[in-house]
């Protein structure tokens, strides 16, 4: 892990356990994906509304406090304004709203929406002839949903080159209805499919970087760990799947989160 | 109305870039015109009406004013959340234009028959809900607000009446106002029989072809009356009902499935909503408010 990604692990600990709201382990696996985007796409953290920027969407919207750190990291915000996270009248709520906070671009929660407007999105970009892209980060357990795949097959039917799909591969589907061989069914589906390590930020940053061969949508499978960064998150993720520490596991969570770093 | 439809899009076409069709697989062959003239335009993006709603979401988040159209069960009951949130929720507005009102589809069955898309898209924040009757409605009101920025429902059917009412969106219409003590009103193509059923009767006639917002001064207006409610489908009631202080009751939709497959008229007498089980009905409301 490297020092950037312990940082917003911490800020997402600390934020949680003051604000009694949590998610950790999905937000944990989606951080280098979430920073590899925000450090490779066209975009202005003072100027979110720019009209040439890329966009992207969070389609497992359960992840918001991970894409608000992120955020924050890279200047939409300031990270302190997140502490009201959860909170009643808050801009920062568990799911995030696109009418409230800088840089979100669609209000997400609900799985398997996210990447629908996001093909609408690329599909208007790509009537206007627009060089911008559109990048849709959805989860495999969110793939369970069947419009993600609806959403897919329309995409590559009207040959949208200029989405990317990024699969966060972190074994969520393993609780209920199971995805096995993911990349074999989006290359069925017509993607082009690569597979990379979803937590090495620069193995993320080549592949958000390449395009597609002409038309073909673009489908990366990160492979994460849910609740990367600490052990107590990835052997216990689900008592931890939606809580938040108090005072000791917060503690702990911190000196897991040291030993891991390199 | 589904040609008039085509024929109102196919001119405001000719001046708006913004305007893209969003089809599953409906009215295919009808847009062919539009389809040849507008080929990046148009989208028949297949049997997905979930995709294809969150589709003119994102369409609509990039300028465009998008026209979802389809079967009307099928993109209102089954894409319900993909509207009230990549739509509603998101205020990406966009246009869903619906075929199949009511029992249009009378002979497919329950599976194709569409009652309640009104009443549940009114509850929703952020949209509009029409249902016009008659051609000359379906292209004023699709003029009027396809370009508005809010998520408007058309629910169109092949059934129009052809009697030639005012449109204004927003505004309920008195087509009758002799003053009597029962009013009638209903909305959209049903107007046909009601009119026919009323031709002699006294009673106050008022008519709707914009469910949300409902003009509720025009309600208002015929509060010391006893209202009858006449309508092929829900929505119609529930939102006059939100105009405190009425006496109001309804006469439509039956509390069961209408499995009896035939055509939309069959249908229509098996629930007494044909002209003659209409005009039993206003007859024994005037005749029961009269005695009480």
């Amino acid at each position: 892990m490297t020092s950037i990604g312990k940082e917003i692990r911490e800020d997402i600990l600390r934020i949680s356990k003051a604000s009694g709201h949590g998610h950790i382990p999905t937000c944990f696996s989606v951080i280098e994906i979430l920073y590899a985007v925000y450090d490779t796409i066209k975009h202005d953290p003072k100027n979110p509304s720019w009209e040439d920027r890329d966009i992207f969407i969070l389609s497992k919207g359960h992840a918001a406090l991970a894409h608000y750190c992120v955020l924050a990291k890279f200047g939409y915000f300031d990270i302190n304004k997140i502490n009201s996270f959860g909170a009643f009248m808050s801009d920062f709520g568990c799911h995030a709203d696109r009418l409230k906070v800088p840089g979100i671009e669609a209000s997400t929660g609900s799985l398997g929406h996210g990447i629908g407007i996001a093909v609408g999105m690329a599909l208007g970009l790509k009537i206007e002839k627009s060089n911008r892209k559109v990048f849709v980060l959805i989860g495999d357990g969110e793939s369970n949903e069947g419009t993600v795949w609806e959403a897919i097959m329309v995409a590559v039917n009207l040959k949208l080159g200029n989405l990317t799909i990024i699969y966060d591969n972190n074994m969520s589907h393993l609780r209920g209805l199971q995805i096995y061989n993911p990349a074999e069914r989006f290359k069925a589906f017509g993607c082009d499919v690569t597979i990379v390590n979803g937590h090495d930020v620069d193995s993320l940053k080549r592949e958000i970087t390449k395009s597609a061969n002409a038309g073909n949508v673009r489908l990366i499978v990160a492979n994460t760990k849910k609740g990367f960064g600490c052990r107590t998150l990835i052997e216990n993720q689900y008592e931890w799947h939606r809580r938040s520490p108090n005072d000791s596991e917060f503690d702990r969570l911190m000196r897991e989160l040291d030993e891991e770093t390199v | 109305m589904r040609r008039q439809f085509r024929d109102t899009i196919m001119d405001l076409a000719k001046y708006d870039d913004k305007i893209v069709m969003v089809l599953g697989d409906v009215s295919v062959y009808l847009f062919n015109d539009f389809k040849e003239k507008y080929p990046d335009r148009f989208y028949n993006m297949g049997i997905c009406e979930n995709t294809l709603i969150s589709v003119a979401a994102g369409l609509s988040s990039q300028g465009f004013f998008p026209f979802v159209h389809t079967i009307a069960p099928f993109v209102t009951e089954r894409s319900f959340e993909q509207i009230k949130l990549d739509m509603c929720y998101n205020q990406f507005g966009a246009n869903i234009v619906s075929c199949g009102a009511s029992f249009d589809y009378a002979w497919d069955g329950a599976t194709h028959h569409s009652y309640t898309d009104l009443a549940i898209l009114r509850m929703l924040p952020h949209i509009e809900v029409i249902q016009p009757g008659s051609r000359k409605e379906v292209d004023i009101l699709i003029r009027s607000q396809y370009n508005n920025g809010k998520t408007t429902y058309f629910r169109l059917s092949d059934h129009p009446h052809d009697i030639d009412v005012p449109v204004e969106f927003g505004k309920g219409v008195v087509l009758r106002d002799p003053g009597s003590d029962v009013t009638v009103m209903t909305a959209g193509p049903i107007l046909g029989n009601v009119m026919e059923a009323c031709r002699d009767l006294d009673v106050n006639l008022v008519y709707f072809h914009t469910i949300k917002p409902i003009d509720k001064e025009i309600i208002s207006r015929f509060k010391n009356s006893e209202i009858l409610v006449i309508h092929d489908a829900f929505g119609l009631y529930e939102a006059i009902c939100e105009v405190p202080n009425l006496s109001v009751s309804y006469h439509g939709m039956p509390d069961e499935f209408c499995t009896w497959y035939g055509t939309l008229h069959d249908v229509r007498k098996k629930i007494r909503l044909d002209t003659e089980s209409i005009r039993e009905v206003v007859s024994h409301k005037i005749e029961k408010f009269r005695k009480s």
